[in-house]
Formats: structure tokens, C-alpha cells, sequence
């Protein structure tokens, strides 16, 4: 029995470790970014490094808007994700409802058509897409980066399973109450798909705040770069701001971790969502 | 449209009592509503679908299309001839050739075959994943048992510590590895002097370039399948353990014989999920090693990035994007068969 207790206190004590080392493993790259970002670029590239925070962030940060308008890529960014995650929420919950409400032809085969593209990974797109906008002269607009990726699988399918879980009865009693068929969506279903459609904001959210091969083609100028594309060029020239492109990605991830602590349930749900499989 | 039927054609009732004749019609009409207004709902379902469904269409049936088609092509410039016109009276269609195009048969396809950057890209990839997703997964799988262990005090705080990394920015956390792992002043570097180990050129050396790929894709992804496999731990019976424990089962027995069964499927899915995304990286070598050194890190989708957009092999680009889409649809496949036996 002493022996199983000794044995239990190691095991435990071990799985500490290791919890220990994983959260410090995971946590120390922010750390390191926000303190690289309060310090002038001489005390950051000195050897050993300044390992707690300064107090450079402003005169850095200054130093970076005048060099690239980061400012402006965060609000390019900002409001493309917002945008995008609200049309693309209204479009996959309204073709959803349908799969999910009503019966029509084919609607088997369209459905399994829109699923098959769930598995195909979307770098397959940036070429003919990149072709398309050129052609119609939609290069280096915010409308050729929300667009197209609208209509998205994950999102009609996410719906489709959830509104099939409002009762039918329900509808129909709107329905003898002299509702139309829209008013029965925006009234009923769409409500009561509240925490579904957070989880799939979530969802929509990053996938387009995340979205980097496709809008470095397609954008051109700078004043209209997303978040990524201007990350991307940032170290370009000849000497490397460090000291800039600290400040730059800690403003491209604080406010994302901060929203991940408030809304933790959402985004675990929207992960698990994402993860689905039929 | 469903208000039509009262005022039209039930004037006939027993006694002419308006309030009656009104109930009748509502129970009529509800009788009727699954059979005679069926073809009613059936077209507004279009209308619900369309506009999705022509997105769908327009910008990811329609390309996918195109790309096998183009890749049987050699691009030569982006085309301002028109394809095809309607013209019916005030409507006028006019729809462009998408790009001027010579026909070359399979020869994109027989020239992938002696391509040697190709092949270091495909092999690249390979080496990254095979390294790259067992480690991540191993240190997913002990951190959701650990973080499910009932002796474990601030769950609530380490879970969201380790997961905080799915909230990154791609790209932005991907700068954040590259002076991480810079050579001069990073802080590995640093760590590793610490205890006494040479400064290692992370980014300078084919081994350690790769491996810095592997460190920088474990980071953002461990916690993102950490929480997967929490919610599948967290879907066995507690019973199952209960009987083992009867049984007498050690730890490990009871993780050999209970918990690793139970998650074959979260796991196997998992496993999958993170093969093709990996299989699937830009991002991170573009950014950290920009495919160097001497192309130790090239991943096959930076590769098609590189024929399509800096030498503008669109034609040829579109086969290589044919046949990886084909590799990843295999991974799918083999997926949708292993899951299905369970």
C-alpha cells in the first residue's frame, strides 16, 4: 500500500512536470514577443537578452507606422474578417436552412457535391481565382478577398446539421400564423442557431484573418494589405527592424489571445465544430 | 400566396357562423399543407440556396474545373478576347477568355517527372510531417490525459495557457520564430548557452532549418489537438475505468486497454487532420526560411506559389496544384476507410 502511495506521488509529481514544461513552452514565445517589443533594437540583439519588458513600445511603435502604415493593414484586416464572417454566416445559414427544411430536387447530390469540396484544400484556388479577378479587374480589392471564399462548406454544413434539430411543428405553427417562409428563417431558425453561429463565426473569423498565399497574390498596393501580406514584407529591406516587427506581430496576436481568453467556450466549440466529422 | 384558399372557395358551411367557417379553414388548411403547398416550398428552397449555391458555382466548382483544365496548358498571358457573347436585345454577356493558352498535352505532367525541385519539395514536406506529426500528436495526447487527470488542480488555467497558440496569427507567429530562432540574439540560442551548448545556426543549416519548421508548427497546433482529444477522453464511460480498476489494472493497462481503444477514432481523425495540414504548410517556411537553405525546406505548396507567381508557369504550377490535391484527397480517403470500420 506505501509502495502504490510513493508510486502515485511520482507519477503525479511527473505529470506536473510535464504540464509545467508544456505551459511555459507554449507561453514563453509571447513573453519573449512582448518584451522584444518594448525594448530599443540595441538592447534587444544584445547578448545575453533583456528578459523583462522595457518601456520602447510607443517610440517603436511610432517608428513602425512611419515606416508602413501597420495601423491601417490591422483595420484592412479587421474589417475583412468582419465582413466576410457576417455574409458568409448569412449565405451558409439560408442555403443550410433549405438543406435542412425543405425538400427539393437534387437536393441529395448538391449536398454531397458542396461536402466533397469540404476535403480539397483551398491553396487549389489561388491560381484560376488569381486568373478570374485579373480578368474582371478585380486585383487588389477587398471584395476579391471576401467573395470568393463566401460560400464555404464547412459553414453549410455546420448549419445543415444543426437546423435539422429545430422542430418541425414549430415552423409550421409560424407558418398557420401567416409568417412567410423568410420570416420563418430570420424569426425562428436563425435564433435559435445562436450558439452554432458563434461557434461558425469563430470559424469564419480565423479562416479569413488566418488567410495568407491568396491575399499576397491578389493584393497589390500596400495601403491595402491585410494583416499577413504586411507581416510578410515587413523584414524586406536592406536593414531589419526587429525592435518594428516585434511591435507589428504583437499587435497581429495580443488582441486574438485576449479575445481567445474571453470567449475560451466559443472557440472550443468552434474547434470541435471545425473537427466534425459525419 | 398561403392566405388565397379562405376568401376564394369556402363559402359553403353548415350554419354561415363566421367564426366557425374560419377554424374549419384553419384545420383544412393545415391538413393540406404537406401535401398541396409542397411545390410552394419547394421553390423558395431555391431561392434560399442560389445565391450560395452561385458562389459555390463561380469561385470553387468553376475553378477547380479550370485548374485541371489549365493544367494541360502553357500560360502566355492573361487574355482581354472575349470566349463567348450573349446578346439578347438589352442584354449583352460578355464573357472573356479567363487567359491566352497553348496546348501541350501532358507535357506539365511528364515534365514534373524530372523535376528535381519537385521532388525535394515533395520530399521535404514528407520528412517535416513524418517528424513533425507524431511529436505533435504524442505531446497532444499525454497533455489531454494529463489536463483529464482528476488530481490536477488549475485545469481551467494550464488548458488555456497551452491552447492560447490557435488564437495566432499564421504568419505573425511565424516572424515571432524566426527571431526566436535567429542565430545571434534569439532566444534558443540563448537558452541553450545557458547550459552550456554552442549557438546552433538554426536557420543556416539544412538539419536545424527543418527542425525549426517542425518547432514552430508543433507550438501552434499541439494545444488546437489537445482539445479534440479532450473532448474525446471526456466521451469514454467513466465506467470502463471503474471495471478495469475492479480488475486490477495498472495505469498503463488501463491507458492500453481502455482509453486507447475508446479514442481510436478522435485519434485516427486527429492524426489525419494534421498530416494533410502539414502537408498542406506555406506559411511557416515562406516566412521563416523562405524554402532555404539551399531549398532544405521548400514545401511542395510554396513551390506551386513559386512556379505560379515568380516565374509564372501558371500551366505548369496548375499540374503540380492536380497532383497535390490528389495526394491530399488519397490522405482523405484512407481517412473516410479507416474511420468507416469503426
Amino acid at each position: 500500500m506505501r509502495e502504490q502511495r510513493r508510486k502515485d506521488a511520482v507519477w503525479q509529481f511527473t505529470t506536473y512536470v510535464f504540464i509545467l514544461v508544456m505551459t511555459l513552452v507554449m507561453l514563453v514565445p509571447l513573453y519573449w514577443m512582448i518584451v522584444a517589443a518594448t525594448l530599443p533594437q540595441e538592447q534587444f540583439i544584445q547578448f545575453p537578452p533583456r528578459l523583462y519588458p522595457g518601456t520602447a513600445f510607443f517610440e517603436n511603435f511610432a517608428a513602425l507606422q512611419e515606416r508602413t502604415d501597420f495601423v491601417r493593414s490591422i483595420w484592412n484586416s479587421v474589417f475583412i474578417a468582419v465582413v466576410y464572417t457576417v455574409l458568409s454566416i448569412l449565405l451558409c445559414s439560408m442555403a443550410g436552412f433549405a438543406f435542412a427544411k425543405y425538400e427539393f430536387r437534387f437536393k441529395e447530390p448538391i449536398f454531397y457535391l458542396i461536402l466533397a469540396t469540404l476535403v480539397l484544400p483551398i491553396q487549389l484556388l489561388v491560381i484560376p481565382l488569381f486568373l478570374m479577378m485579373s480578368q474582371i479587374d478585380w486585383t487588389d480589392t477587398f471584395r476579391a478577398i471576401i467573395i470568393p471564399w463566401l460560400a464555404n462548406p464547412i459553414g453549410i454544413f455546420l448549419m445543415r446539421q444543426n437546423m435539422k434539430s429545430i422542430p418541425d411543428a414549430l415552423l409550421e405553427s409560424a407558418r398557420m400564423d401567416g409568417a412567410t417562409e423568410f420570416q420563418i428563417f430570420y424569426r425562428i431558425a436563425l435564433p435559435a442557431m445562436r450558439s452554432s453561429i458563434a461557434a461558425l463565426a469563430i470559424i469564419l473569423f480565423l479562416f479569413q484573418w488566418d488567410l495568407f498565399l491568396y491575399p499576397l497574390v491578389i493584393l497589390e498596393t500596400s495601403a491595402n494589405y491585410t494583416i499577413p501580406v504586411a507581416l510578410s514584407g515587413l523584414e524586406g529591406t536592406q536593414r531589419v527592424y526587429y525592435d518594428q516587427i516585434m511591435v507589428a506581430t504583437s499587435l497581429a496576436i495580443i488582441p486574438l489571445a485576449i479575445l481567445f481568453l474571453v470567449l475560451q467556450k466559443q472557440f472550443v466549440s468552434g474547434i470541435l465544430a471545425g473537427s466534425l466529422k459525419e | 400566396m398561403s392566405t388565397q384558399h379562405s376568401d376564394e372557395e369556402t363559402p359553403v358551411s353548415s350554419d354561415g357562423d363566421p367564426l366557425r367557417l374560419r377554424l374549419w379553414d384553419r384545420i383544412r388548411f393545415a391538413r393540406q399543407s404537406y401535401t398541396e403547398r409542397m411545390p410552394q416550398i419547394e421553390s423558395i428552397a431555391y431561392v434560399f440556396i442560389s445565391p450560395f449555391f452561385l458562389l459555390f458555382g463561380l469561385f470553387l466548382a468553376f475553378p477547380i474545373v479550370y485548374t485541371v483544365y489549365l493544367s494541360f496548358f502553357e500560360y502566355q498571358s492573361v487574355s482581354s478576347d472575349s470566349l463567348f457573347w450573349i446578346d439578347i436585345g438589352p442584354i449583352f454577356i460578355d464573357v472573356p477568355q479567363i487567359a491566352e493558352l497553348q496546348f501541350v498535352g501532358f507535357g506539365n505532367y511528364a515534365h514534373m517527372a524530372g523535376d528535381s525541385l519537385f521532388w525535394q519539395s515533395m520530399f521535404n514536406t514528407t520528412y517535416i510531417l513524418l517528424i513533425q506529426v507524431p511529436i505533435m500528436i504524442g505531446l497532444a495526447l499525454a497533455l489531454a490525459i494529463a489536463l483529464n487527470a482528476s488530481f490536477v488542480r488549475f485545469k481551467g488555467f494550464f488548458r488555456t495557457a497551452i491552447a492560447i497558440p490557435v488564437s495566432a496569427n499564421i504568419v505573425a507567429y511565424s516572424t515571432v520564430f524566426l527571431l526566436l530562432f535567429n542565430e545571434q540574439f534569439g532566444f534558443i540560442n540563448y537558452l541553450l548557452s545557458s547550459v552550456g551548448v554552442e549557438p546552433i545556426a538554426w536557420l543556416r543549416d539544412e538539419f536545424w532549418a527543418r527542425k525549426t519548421i517542425i518547432a514552430a508548427v508543433t507550438w501552434r497546433w499541439t494545444g488546437y489537438n489537445m482539445i479534440i482529444l479532450l473532448a474525446g477522453l471526456q466521451n469514454i464511460p467513466q465506467q470502463l475505468y471503474e471495471a478495469a480498476e475492479i480488475d486490477g489494472a495498472s495505469r498503463w493497462e488501463k491507458f492500453r486497454y481502455v482509453t486507447l481503444p475508446q479514442l481510436k477514432p478522435v485519434l485516427l481523425f486527429v492524426v489525419v487532420l494534421s498530416t494533410i495540414g502539414t502537408f498542406k504548410l506555406f506559411a511557416e517556411p515562406y516566412v521563416i526560411t523562405d524554402g532555404g537553405p539551399t531549398n532544405a525546406t521548400i514545401t511542395i505548396v510554396q513551390y506551386i506559389y513559386r512556379e505560379a507567381f515568380q516565374n509564372w508557369n501558371l500551366g505548369y504550377a496548375s499540374a503540380l496544384t492536380v497532383v497535390f490535391v490528389a495526394i491530399v484527397s488519397v490522405i482523405s480517403i484512407i481517412q473516410i476507410k479507416i474511420g468507416g470500420d469503426d
